[in-house]
């Protein structure tokens, strides 16, 4: 039966063969038309206060004096070598790296074990957990920036406690103080952080788990042989988020650090804002931009090379 | 085996408490009768409540807020609705091109884009404008709408619109009695969504306000740079109960954690 009716089906088509073909074509593009036309309010916006503004200051960039009234405008590098050469600016940048690398570490230590959690209960308490730890991302950072301000002042909670008991006998320095960014970005990214390490646990076969227990493995060493290796991809992308998001983060390190800890995105819009240093102002931020998806994409292709990446292909 | 399942839960609840802590605290500082806020609060009181009341800059800011995100909501899910709706269903070329052109205010860190927009809103005479604050916002908005609405799409049976078609209905009305319906919770999500964002975001509405133009969360910003005062806390209160709504309604209709597990900066 099933040759002969493919024949029948080819004769037919051949038969009609150039008709419906040319149909087609003009309904796809006539389709393809209307889609377009669907995206154009989006991709007009977008482009007209997206890609044009983010343009517009790389090209600002490259302009060494801060008169724009256009005639005197004097393109060269002369914003991106006081950069790299002013020692102030390069601190600036050192200490957003340190603290960035501090928060990826708090957020990793912090956010592994609620994932492991999260991936070995019941579907109903996951969602619960996953409840518990996203919604915190929908409240204003500036009133999760406000409760820290409440444990970690001199007269805050953490430093009464603390010398209630006995441990301490004048009040730390937990505020203002890169311990206290450290505290704030950590806290704000952790959800990021288990999401993207729960998703890779998921991804787990659980038979592997039981096929080293069978095997004898103690459920420390299937930990570390079986389920650590496999869900580095997660703790990867986990922690290259929480470093971008760290690196350009503005509220937090200017209300938990403020003048003590000059991190990078302060230093950008303290020359826009109250400098009005446009020019200089914009190429700090591409750098800030660039550092920023440079080490994303450094990251990612340093671990896609490596001999972890033949376990998961 | 038990013992070590143990100390990972003990693990996984700090970190949880960690989270959640600083959101947790804010609430009972704000019923203080102290001159100061503090957690534990230091007795009982709804002064800095009726506080919130006399200082009329908190009321225009809330009003603000709440205008600026509805309509920001309103413009990210027009706009991305129909812009996922073409991506979804028509043969565009360069699609992944596009959809990646329209999440990318997502990888580019707010404060460069605050400062892009500040730049080039200026001589446009847009800046510390509602019409310029309200552009920032509906652009770090789209991308979410974008990303909801496309998940959304990605399990729609076309046929559904085939076979109203057939029956006769002419593509606004398909549109309106089949597609519409069958989008709309991804639509809403994205909605609430793009409302959360915009109306607690700080960031961008930095480089977007003008003095007699402020939102909340940026009026509780400038107020905690200025001085330590407890109104701080009862605002921040305020703010936490309508998000906690606006979070149960989302929760119901989509799931918070699935809306960030697809966000990947």
């Amino acid at each position: 039966m099933e040759p002969i009716r493919h024949y029948a089906d080819q004769e037919v088509s051949e038969q009609v063969k150039v008709e419906p073909q040319k149909k087609t074509k003009v309904r796809k593009r006539r389709s393809w038309i209307a889609g377009l036309l669907l995206l154009v309010p989006i991709l007009l916006f977008i482009f007209g206060f997206f890609v044009v503004p983010m343009l517009y200051i790389l090209y600002l960039s490259f302009i060494s004096t801060d008169k724009l009234n256009g005639t005197d405008a004097v393109y060269s590098l002369q914003n991106y070598i006081t950069l790299f050469t002013d020692s102030y600016y390069l601190s600036s940048m050192w200490l957003t790296v340190k603290i960035s690398l501090y928060s990826v570490l708090v957020s990793l230590i912090l956010g592994y074990p609620i994932a492991l959690t999260m991936a070995k209960s019941s579907p109903k308490v996951r969602g619960y957990i996953t409840l518990l730890i996203a919604s915190p991302l929908l409240v204003s950072i500036v009133v999760r920036n406000f409760g820290w301000y409440l444990l970690l002042l001199p007269n805050g909670t953490i430093n009464q406690v603390l010398m209630n008991l006995g441990l301490i006998n004048k009040p730390l320095n937990l505020l203002f103080s890169e311990l206290g960014v450290v505290i704030g970005l950590s806290n704000a990214y952790l959800p990021f952080m288990v999401l993207a390490i729960v998703t890779s646990l998921y991804n787990i076969d659980p038979s592997l788990e039981k096929a080293g227990a069978i095997l004898g493995a103690s459920p420390l060493r299937s930990f570390f042989s079986i389920t650590l290796p496999l869900s580095l991809p997660g703790i990867v992308s986990g922690c290259v988020l929480v470093f971008s998001l760290s690196m350009s983060a503005y509220v937090t390190p200017s209300l938990m650090g403020g003048a003590n800890v000059p991190m990078m995105p302060v230093v950008v819009y303290d020359q826009i804002n109250n400098l009005l240093k446009w020019t200089f102002g914009s190429a700090l931020s591409y750098v800030l931009l660039i550092i920023t998806l440079l080490s994303v994409f450094v990251f990612t292709r340093a671990f896609e090379k490596s001999k972890f990446r033949e376990v998961f292909r | 085996m038990k013992i070590l399942g143990k100390f990972r839960t003990i693990l996984a609840v700090l970190g949880i408490i960690y989270i959640l802590i600083p959101l947790v605290v804010v609430v009972p500082a704000s019923f203080t009768s102290a001159n100061y806020p503090s957690f534990p609060p230091k007795g009982f009181s709804l002064q800095w409540y009726t506080m919130i009341l006399e200082r009329s800059e908190f009321i225009e800011a809330f009003y603000n807020s709440l205008q600026f995100a509805f309509l920001a909501a309103f413009f990210a899910v027009l706009f991305g609705t129909l812009g996922a709706l073409a991506i979804a269903k028509y043969d565009i070329p360069g699609k992944n091109y596009i959809t990646s052109i329209l999440t990318a205010p997502l990888s580019v860190p707010q404060l460069v884009l605050g400062i892009a927009l500040l730049i080039y809103f200026t001589p446009m005479m847009l800046a510390g404008t509602s019409t310029g604050f309200l552009i920032a916002h509906t652009i770090i908005c789209i991308p979410y709408v974008i990303r909801l609405v496309l998940t959304g799409l990605s399990g729609f049976d076309y046929n559904l619109e085939k076979a109203a078609a057939i029956l006769g209905a002419n593509p606004l009305i398909v549109f309106w009695k089949v597609t519409l319906p069958l989008i709309r919770p991804a639509m809403i999500s994205g909605g609430l969504f793009a409302f959360l964002t915009s109306f607690d975001n700080v960031t961008i509405s930095l480089f977007m306000i003008s003095p007699d133009m402020r939102t909340l969360p940026i009026e509780i910003f400038s107020t905690m740079q200025d001085a330590y005062n407890p109104i701080v806390a009862s605002v921040s209160s305020v703010v936490i109960f309508i998000s906690v709504i606006l979070i149960v309604v989302l929760e119901k209709i989509h799931g918070v954690g699935k809306v960030f597990g697809g966000t990947q900066h």
